[in-house]
């Protein structure tokens, strides 16, 4: 567990998070202002109130600035010639490790957001397993689908 | 050169009648139970002709079932050609499948109760297909015997020659065929009785056949007139508790003793043959069953204990296998439902000879132990201690709940372990049952290492390898090993193995 992957996730992925962070954070305040109404409506205790105005602003704290961060810092991958590394996690750390020759196809995809931000998501799956790397810029995400996609072709193996 | 076109032995359509009928079954009785009992006891009869709609309309489906299902067997041929098999089927669209015999997977047999007396079987011809779901495979439901083994032969012919030689001679080389096919097929493993009995006494069926019932009963509560019964059942109770528990006693061996039949039934004279590249498996009384099994598709070997067969010394092995229909109910091959784990090394190690079944295992360091538990805290704190409050005197004994899990996390600590040989990991976790999962390198798909806050801190790390199974992944996972443990599977499965270079 010593030598980490070498590279990082674009700093623009840090972005992404931030925004999806906000989006989750905005429906959650929809609710907490809907419960509100209701509480205000039904002459509810005033500390309902309380928790309702708590509730987003932890959870905004949460998902907009601190889990994005410590993910951002923990995704590290590297594609070498024969096998590709993953490390990522919130509170568990999860380090992959697939052989080139187990890899059968590679797949990007970008949703509106990624678009924006010119970034792209790569899965790499295997026979049996997934794996994504979820914010790569859409020029190296190309590129590497491709050399992946090079480097898989390379050694043939049954299954 | 037109090649000879064969059609299905006639039962087919009887077959496929049955089986129609098997689908419609639950729809057919919940329809016709519903407007028996809607009358209130008013018989169908008494309410003329408007009463017998619903018969009319099950008998269209019935004769129009049976129609189709002659049908189906009339427009089915299969012919050999150019190295394929050809299907050509259809009930209204006529539909054409053709099936090089390189992709042929395996060929399953199946003897049921209608094909036996006539030396027929049915044939599964598995193809490594990734069709959509049910669409996969090529199903001959009845077909005689000979011709099954003749399908065989022109596969073997066929994949050995490239199939050229089939095409100049024609049926000529029939004989030559017979003399090319003849391949050693050696048995290794035959179960005796007693292995059966114990098997089938031991089986977890009875859960099965409990909720078979129970399924059965909510098919029928449609029927079931609720009323009469609660007066029965306040009858009922007025006997006593004695007479309710033995009652469900004595439902609980019925259901046993029938899914002790059941298992007899379907696993009587198991045996395992082989020969160079096919491990094949037959077994069943009715309805005899036939799988072979390519040694080039399997994944990895699992041997499986639930505690009682622990105690006893028996194992289950299985055996995961690439490729196979979804949905599949024999995607884990069972090499052996049940064997003495002493006398199963010896054959796994005559058909694997590449493996090591025995190899030392790496336990699980001794201050790991805590993590087996502790997560568990999270639920029983509060339960327990609800429970103790509510329920005040006797809900103290939900506290037993602590040593018991305790006690399980110590024995789960205990079996945890690995091995890594040159070209081979094994692992070893219990469930409540003990797992052993037995990996060719070349086989894994993938390695995962998981840490947690807690685990770093403690140096510990859970390893998880991901084999194909079926049309999946199974994943086979130690936990809390030491990290420097899980580097060193890493760095095993690593092909390049940079870090050891570093």
């Amino acid at each position: 567990m010593d030598q980490q992957p070498k590279n990082q996730i674009s700093k623009k992925g840090l972005t992404v998070w931030r925004v999806y962070g906000m989006i989750e954070t905005a429906v959650i305040a929809l609710i907490a202002g809907a419960a509100a109404a209701v509480t205000y409506f039904f002459d509810g205790p005033w500390w309902l109130y309380a928790i309702y105005a708590a509730f987003p602003i932890v959870l905004g704290f949460l998902l907009i600035y601190l889990f994005p961060k410590i993910r951002w810092e923990r995704w590290r991958y590297e594609v070498r010639e024969q096998e590709i590394e993953l490390q990522h996690g919130l509170f568990i750390v999860k380090r992959t490790l697939v052989p080139m020759v187990r890899v059968q196809h590679v797949d990007t995809e970008q949703g509106p957001i990624l678009r924006k931000y010119d970034l792209a998501e790569i899965s790499i799956s295997t026979a049996a397993t997934t794996h994504t790397i979820p914010a790569l810029i859409t020029s190296e995400a190309d590129e590497m689908r491709n050399r992946i996609s090079v480097l898989a072709r390379v050694a043939e193996d049954d299954v | 050169m037109s090649e000879m076109r064969y059609k299905l032995h006639p039962i087919s359509a009887f077959l496929n009648f049955i089986k129609g009928l098997r689908e419609l079954i639950f729809p057919f009785i919940i329809i016709f139970g519903v407007n028996l009992f809607r009358g209130g006891g008013e018989s169908i009869a008494d309410r003329g002709w408007q009463g017998l709609i619903p018969v009319l309309i099950g008998g269209v489906v019935l004769i129009f079932m049976l129609i189709s299902g002659l049908i189906k067997w009339h427009r089915f041929v299969y012919w050999f050609e150019e190295g394929e098999l050809r299907i050509e089927y259809g009930l209204f669209v006529k539909k054409k499948r053709y099936i090089p015999f390189e992709r042929i997977q395996s060929l399953d047999y199946t003897e049921g109760i209608f094909h036996r007396p006539l030396g027929l079987v049915k044939v599964k011809v598995e193809t490594a297909g990734t069709g959509k779901i049910g669409q996969a495979d090529v199903e001959l439901t009845a077909i005689p015997r000979e011709d099954a083994e003749r399908i065989e032969k022109k596969m073997e012919y066929a994949k050995r020659h490239n199939w050229e030689p089939i095409l100049e001679a024609g049926e000529a080389v029939t004989e030559e065929v017979a003399e090319v096919s003849v391949k050693a097929v050696k048995t290794v493993y035959r179960m005796s009785l007693k292995e059966l009995i114990i098997l089938a006494t031991t089986s977890g069926g009875i859960g099965v056949v409990i909720s078979a019932v129970a399924v059965f009963l909510s098919q029928f509560s449609d029927l079931i007139p609720y009323d009469a019964i609660y007066q029965e059942v306040i009858l009922f109770l007025r006997f006593g508790y004695l007479i309710v528990a033995l009652t469900i006693f004595l439902i609980l061996l019925l259901a046993w003793v029938i899914s002790i039949i059941l298992a007899i039934f379907a696993n009587y004279q198991f045996t395992i043959s082989t020969d160079e590249d096919h491990i094949y498996i037959s077994r069943g009384l009715l309805e005899k069953k036939k799988v072979s099994v390519p040694f080039k598709r399997i994944q990895g070997i699992q041997i499986s204990q639930n505690p009682l067969r622990e105690w006893f010394g028996y194992a289950t092995v299985t055996v995961e296998s690439a490729g196979g229909t979804l949905g599949d109910k024999d995607e884990k091959i069972r090499l052996f439902p049940l064997a003495r784990k002493t006398a199963i090394f010896p054959i796994l190690s005559e058909l694997f000879p590449d493996m090591e079944w025995e190899p030392v295992m790496k336990k699980a360091p001794k201050r790991s132990v805590h993590f087996f538990y502790r997560l568990d805290f999270f639920w029983m704190i509060p339960v327990a201690g609800l429970v103790s409050y509510f329920f005040y005197p006797y809900g103290l004994f939900s506290l037993l709940i602590f040593p018991i899990v305790i006690l399980f996390a110590v024995w789960q600590h205990r079996t945890a372990g690995y091995a890594l040989t040159r070209k081979q990991l094994t692992m070893e976790f219990r469930t409540v049952s003990k797992h052993a999962f037995f990996m060719m390198k070349k086989r894994i798909q993938a390695i995962e290492v998981t840490q947690s806050y807690f685990q770093r801190r403690k140096n510990l790390a859970s390893i998880q390898a991901t084999i194909k199974s079926g049309m999946l992944g199974a994943a086979a996972r130690v936990d809390h090993m030491e990290e420097q443990d899980a580097s060193e599977v890493l760095a095993w499965y690593e092909p390049s193995d940079s870090k050891a270079a570093k």
